[in-house]
Formats: C-alpha cells, sequence, structure tokens
C-alpha cells in the first residue's frame, strides 16, 4: 500500500486525526527517522495513543524514563484506562540538541504551507517560525534553518554543538513534497518535536499528528 | 429571462490576455448608463473620458437617445453596430445586469462593471450576485468588478471612471491594482502630486471574473511596467498571485503591496500548533518575503515605497548620505535611517573638503551635513553639496533635506545633481505642499520627493528591501 492509499483507508475509516502511533509509522514509510520501537535495554518512553486524545501529556499518557519492562506495564495500564488506544514503547532519545517543530498545512489564501522553529516546550515560549509555500525544495529549507532567531539555536547557542542542520533541512523538504502531494487529504500535519542531533548524527521524529480532511461529500463547501 | 444564446459572436471565451489588450488600448467604449444629469455615475464618466482626450469611439448608450457630451446616444447595446472592445456598466443594478446579459449575445470583449449592489451588499445583494454569477458561467467577454471604480491608462488618455481622484497622472513605469477604488484613487492622487508615472490603473472591485493575480500576471509581462503596487483585501486565487509576484520580482521589477484586514484573527478551531503558529498575517508576511513582494503596513507608506522604486535606481549597498539645510532634521533622518538598518557613516576626506567650501564653521560637514541655512544665499550650493555627497566613493544612497525654496535655480540646481549620479537619490522636502509650482523639474525626472524624514525612511526601506516590510 502507498502512503497515499494509506491516507485514503484512513479517510474512508472516517478518521479526522491519527494518533502518533500511525502517523510515526506512514512518516518512517516517506523516509522521517522515528525512535526504535519496544527496545531490549535502555531507557524507554511509554505512550498510549488514541485519536481522541492528541494531546496526549494532558491525559496522563506519556511516560518517561522507565525500563523495558516498566514500560510494558504502564503500557498495559494505560491502555486499559483508554479502550481503543494504541500502546507505543519507543527508546528515549537523549542525544539531541534542539527540539524543532515541522508543520504543515493548507493556508486558505496561499494553499499548502511548511513551518519550521524551535518546538517543544519552546513553541509555548517564544514561538517563532520560518514560514514558506509548500513543497518547499533544498535550497528553500536550508535557507529556513539558517533564518531568523532559530538559526542561532541550531548553530549552538554559547559554546553548545551545533545541530544536524542538514538532516532537518532535509526532513522540512520532505514533509513539505509529501503534504503538497497530499494536501486535498491532509488538512495539517505535524512533527512536534523532532529531536535534532549533534551535526552529521541526524534526527528522530520523537511526535507526530495528522490532520485529516473530511471527505469531498462531508465537506461544507465543496468546489 | 432571456432566450437561449443562439446568436453568439464570439462562441469561445475571451483569455485574460485578449481582454486585457482590448481594456488598456480600446478602439471603441460603450457607456451603458451614458447621462446628461449631473451627479449621476454615467454622466461622471462620460465627461471624463471626453475631457482626458480619449481619441477612440466612444458610444453613449441611453434608452432616451439624443446627444449626451456631444456625442449621440443609442438607445441599446443592440443598436450599436461592429465589435465593442469595452462596455462601462454605470447604472442601477437592474438595468446593468440586463444589459450585462445583452452583451453575451454581442461581440464584447470586456465589460468593466461600476455597479454596486451585489456580494459586498450582504443579503440584500444575493439575489443580484446569483443572476450575475450565472450571466457570467458562460459569457464569451470578460469581467472587471463589478462595484469598481473602474480603469485608467494615462498613455492612451483612458479614463473609464467616475471618480476625479484620478486626473492629470503622466504615464510612465507604475501599474496599480486595487480592489479598493476610494484606496486607489488616495493612491493615484499621491504618486501624481509627486510626478510618479502610471502606466495602469485597475480597481479591481469584487472580482467575480478577473482577480488580481490575472491583473498581475498580465501587467508584469508588460515591458514599460517596473513597479506593481497592489491593495488587496481578500486574494481568492493567492497561490497564483504569489506565482506571478515571483516571477516579476525575479525579473527585477517590483510589487508592493498592502493587505487589507490583516488583524481579522483566524476564524478556524485550531488542531495543532501549526495551525497557530501560522495565522493568516503571518503566512501572508512570509509568502510576501518568499516571493520578493515589499508588505506596506498602509497606503500612504506604499506610495512612500513605490516613490521610492520608481525612479529605477539601485543602491549597491546601505550607506546613506545626509545633507541638511537645519540640524534637526538631519538628525531624526539620520535615527530614522539607522533604525532601519542603514549606516550613515562619516564621509570622504575630499567629500568633506569640497563642502567646506560652501558651510560655515558652525556648520558640520561629517555625516549628516549640516548644511545651514547660509547655503540659502546662493541658490545652487545645495545642488552642488548633494553632488559632491553623491559622489563619495562611500555612500551609496544621498538624502537631500531642505525646508522652503528660496527661487526656481534652487531646484535647478537638486535636478543637476540628480542627473549627475546614478545612485538612488531622496528629497525631502517639508515646504513641498505651498511651493508645488518650484518642483516641476524634480517631478518630471521622477525624483522621489518626501515632505518628511519619516516617509523618506519608508521609501529607503523599500530601496533595500532589508526587512521586506514598510512602515
Amino acid at each position: 500500500m502507498t502512503p497515499r492509499e494509506t491516507l485514503e483507508n484512513w479517510q474512508r475509516a472516517g478518521r479526522k486525526v491519527v494518533h502518533e502511533a500511525d502517523a510515526k509509522d506512514l512518516l518512517q514509510r516517506i523516509g522521517i527517522p522515528v525512535p526504535k520501537r519496544d527496545p531490549a535495554e535502555g531507557r524507554c518512553v511509554a505512550k498510549l495513543c488514541h485519536d481522541d486524545y492528541p494531546h496526549k501529556s494532558d491525559h496522563g499518557l506519556v511516560r518517561l524514563g522507565l525500563s523495558p519492562q516498566e514500560a510494558k506495564q504502564a503500557a498495559a495500564e494505560m491502555a486499559e484506562r483508554f479502550a481503543g488506544g494504541t500502546a507505543l514503547i519507543e527508546e528515549m532519545e537523549e542525544g539531541s540538541v534542539a527540539e524543532w517543530i515541522i508543520g504543515c498545512k493548507r493556508d486558505d489564501t496561499f494553499g499548502p504551507i511548511v513551518l519550521a522553529g524551535p518546538g517543544g516546550i519552546l513553541v509555548e515560549l517564544i514561538d517563532v517560525a520560518e514560514i514558506r509555500l509548500a513543497p518547499a525544495g533544498p535550497q528553500t529549507t536550508e535557507a529556513m534553518v539558517d533564518s531568523g532567531p532559530g538559526a542561532r539555536l541550531l548553530a549552538g547557542l554559547r559554546g553548545a554543538e551545533p545541530a544536524d542542520r542538514g538532516a532537518l533541512a532535509d526532513l522540512i523538504s520532505r514533509i513539505s513534497v509529501f503534504f503538497a502531494e497530499n494536501a486535498d487529504l491532509i488538512s495539517e500535519i505535524e512533527i512536534n518535536p523532532a529531536m535534532v542531533r549533534a551535526d552529521g548524527k541526524g534526527l528522530v521524529a520523537a511526535d507526530a499528528l495528522i490532520v485529516l480532511s473530511p471527505k469531498a461529500d462531508q465537506q461544507e463547501n465543496p468546489t | 429571462m432571456v432566450e437561449p444564446n443562439t446568436n453568439r459572436v464570439a462562441e469561445h471565451r475571451h483569455s485574460v490576455a485578449e481582454a486585457l489588450d482590448a481594456l488598456f488600448d480600446p478602439s471603441t467604449i460603450a457607456v451603458v448608463g451614458a447621462s446628461r444629469t449631473k451627479g449621476k455615475l454615467g454622466q461622471a464618466v462620460m465627461a471624463l473620458l471626453k475631457s482626458n482626450g480619449y481619441g477612440g469611439t466612444i458610444i453613449p448608450v441611453n434608452p432616451s437617445g439624443g446627444e449626451i457630451e456631444g456625442l449621440a446616444a443609442a438607445r441599446s447595446l443592440e443598436e450599436i453596430e461592429g465589435p465593442i472592445d469595452v462596455v462601462v456598466l454605470a447604472t442601477p443594478v437592474g438595468v446593468a445586469l440586463d444589459a450585462l446579459e445583452t452583451c453575451t449575445r454581442l461581440d464584447v470583449k470586456v465589460v468593466v462593471g461600476v455597479t454596486s449592489g451585489f456580494s459586498e451588499a450582504g443579503d440584500d445583494g444575493h439575489e443580484n450576485e446569483m443572476r450575475l454569477r450565472r450571466i457570467m458561467q458562460d459569457a464569451p467577454f470578460r469581467l472587471v468588478g463589478p462595484n469598481c471604480e473602474g480603469v485608467v491608462r494615462p498613455a492612451s488618455d483612458l479614463q473609464l471612471t467616475f471618480s476625479p481622484m484620478f486626473n492629470g497622472l503622466r504615464p510612465g513605469p507604475v501599474a496599480m491594482i486595487s480592489q479598493s477604488g476610494a484606496l486607489g484613487g488616495l493612491m493615484a492622487l499621491r504618486l501624481g502630486e509627486r510626478g510618479v508615472g502610471i502606466n495602469a490603473i485597475v480597481s479591481s472591485g469584487n472580482e467575480t471574473d478577473l482577480t488580481a493575480a490575472d491583473l498581475l500576471e498580465y501587467l508584469g509581462n508588460d515591458p514599460q511596467i517596473r513597479v506593481v503596487l497592489c491593495y488587496v483585501e481578500e486574494l481568492r486565487d493567492g497561490r497564483r498571485f504569489a506565482e506571478a509576484a515571483r516571477r516579476l520580482t525575479s525579473d527585477g521589477k517590483h510589487v508592493v503591496a498592502i493587505k487589507g484586514g490583516r488583524s481579522r484573527a483566524g476564524s478556524r478551531a485550531v488542531q495543532s500548533h501549526t495551525g497557530a503558529m501560522a495565522g493568516d498575517d503571518r503566512v501572508i508576511s512570509a509568502v510576501f518575503r518568499e516571493t520578493g513582494v515589499i508588505r506596506a503596513r498602509e497606503s500612504v507608506a506604499a506610495v512612500d515605497a513605490v516613490t521610492a522604486l520608481a525612479a529605477g535606481r539601485r543602491p549597491a549597498g546601505n550607506r546613506v548620505g545626509i545633507i541638511s539645510v537645519t540640524g534637526g532634521l538631519g538628525v531624526e533622518m539620520t535615527d530614522l535611517a539607522e533604525s532601519a538598518g542603514f549606516e550613515v557613516p562619516v564621509l570622504d576626506e575630499a567629500t568633506q573638503t569640497a563642502l567646506s567650501r560652501y558651510v560655515p564653521f558652525y556648520g558640520s560637514v561629517s555625516n549628516p551635513v549640516d548644511l545651514t541655512g547660509v547655503v540659502l544665499a546662493n541658490p545652487t550650493y545645495v545642488g552642488r553639496c548633494l553632488e559632491a555627497v553623491a559622489a563619495d566613493p562611500g555612500v551609496d544612497i544621498a538624502i537631500a533635506i531642505i525646508t522652503f525654496v528660496p527661487d526656481q535655480q534652487f531646484i535647478e540646481a537638486l535636478a543637476e545633481a540628480f542627473d549627475s549620479t546614478g545612485k538612488p537619490i531622496l528629497i525631502v522636502w517639508t515646504g513641498a505642499a505651498r511651493s508645488n509650482a518650484s518642483g516641476e523639474a524634480l517631478r518630471e525626472r521622477a525624483v522621489p520627493v518626501y515632505d518628511s524624514p519619516a516617509r523618506a525612511a519608508s521609501g529607503l526601506a523599500a530601496l533595500a528591501a532589508t526587512t521586506g516590510e514598510v512602515a
């Protein structure tokens, strides 16, 4: 099944918000790195993914810093509380130097756009992002990671290690192309945060969300 | 309603280019609603068309016939023989729609709908809007408006509007597309006062058919046009507008745009951070910046930007040399230039030496140069000083600040200084409004003239496009 067919299936099934576990499966298929699942050792994160609860932390559906054994137990407990969810156990990403948000949406005036900026809790704090028309080619996305206040963070503030800007630019370009090609099916797609490692070491999408468009026959103003 | 159209002349719909070629250089114009009664739109349209010297055929259309503005009136559009390039609708809405329906059976290239009473009238205009859309669905002609102020093209002596705000414009490199007629008028009047030449003005109104994007694409292809000024409230095909703007700006042309309604909050529920972070206004700024469009905060700032760009000179860098007949204005200009990201560097020694021949010991020859009122004693001194500063190898843009003009020679000397260099020159002339007649030497060269340092700073910002926005 192509990623597009997957999106169509989800839309047919009436899904509106596609939860993290499924969103990450799809992202991985378009070449975006995601954390290792069900690791045998090391520190883990356990989550319960559910279309109805996209903001997992608000519902206590994220547990960090667990052993693989503890993670399984935590996942089972959460699954009991929220029927219909999908448990997700992943390796905890601890080597990153920056957390970034990358999102795409359809703007009412200009159509598909892509944004990227400091993510995670920084979204609430500084709320700065570079915005471009989607699809955005590599040259454009390289300029995005080198522009605005976020660029200084990525370059390594006060002696901090510089982040892997090349990998980040590649991710932004990839997701913008995928979104623009499927903007009839997706209304928003967001990775927040992508954990960006030091230069040359890549990144992983630590959380992701896809919001589907309603089917054409269910839209308020079909045109 | 009307019988199915069996005798239609044009079987296909005219392309945007065909329609706009005809609109900007028409051989025949029919004015529906032409009238002898002062105060009626159709009377104003006829009078302005005639008084501006339009050389083609004008046919007034009025059911009572007779003579209007010295021309024989047709009783209806059907009475007119042969093709009609442009039909202007300047009647109440019901009559206008009947005439529009008639146009579908005639050989008409483009209709300009000055008439109001459609979607802009809310519920009251709904039925008219529906009928308008039905007619346009398979109309062979294209429509500008409705609810617009018309079209102006100085090079064709064409003034298809009821508004006198567009009188007396000279031909030149600037085109304007405005969804608001009144804002278009405000900007045209000010550009005209400053001597900025206009290629075309289109008030696009409700954009039922032809949109700002259509117009930008078309006008962008005109080699005579160097700057396009746009006022838009709603961009219906925003993506095409952005792509057209990108093509223009990558060709070295300029697009200055005001997007009205920027403070309106997004109405849709937000599912993600992306939705909240990419609010309408931010996206507009970002897309404009990406496509090279200079965003102006409001109409006067846009005029300031266009005034600077229309002169067609590009600065090599951001170093500004300022001369002033008064210390205070020089200081204000310096503050504004620096806070807009420009440098006001100390002038070259040779320049300082040249200036010291004119500047008394209590003035200053560094930068900003304080010429003091003494220079007014000789009418050519300020011009010579401007020449010296513009010739300085460390200056990319020169600004001359003057208050009142003692005599005509004074202005001529400034104009000569403008001719002496290829660098951008801006003039701040605080007494311009009261000495307007003497400014012709500057206007005919399209020298950017501003009435205050702040207005000149907007022009400066546009020239370097340092931030992508002008306030």
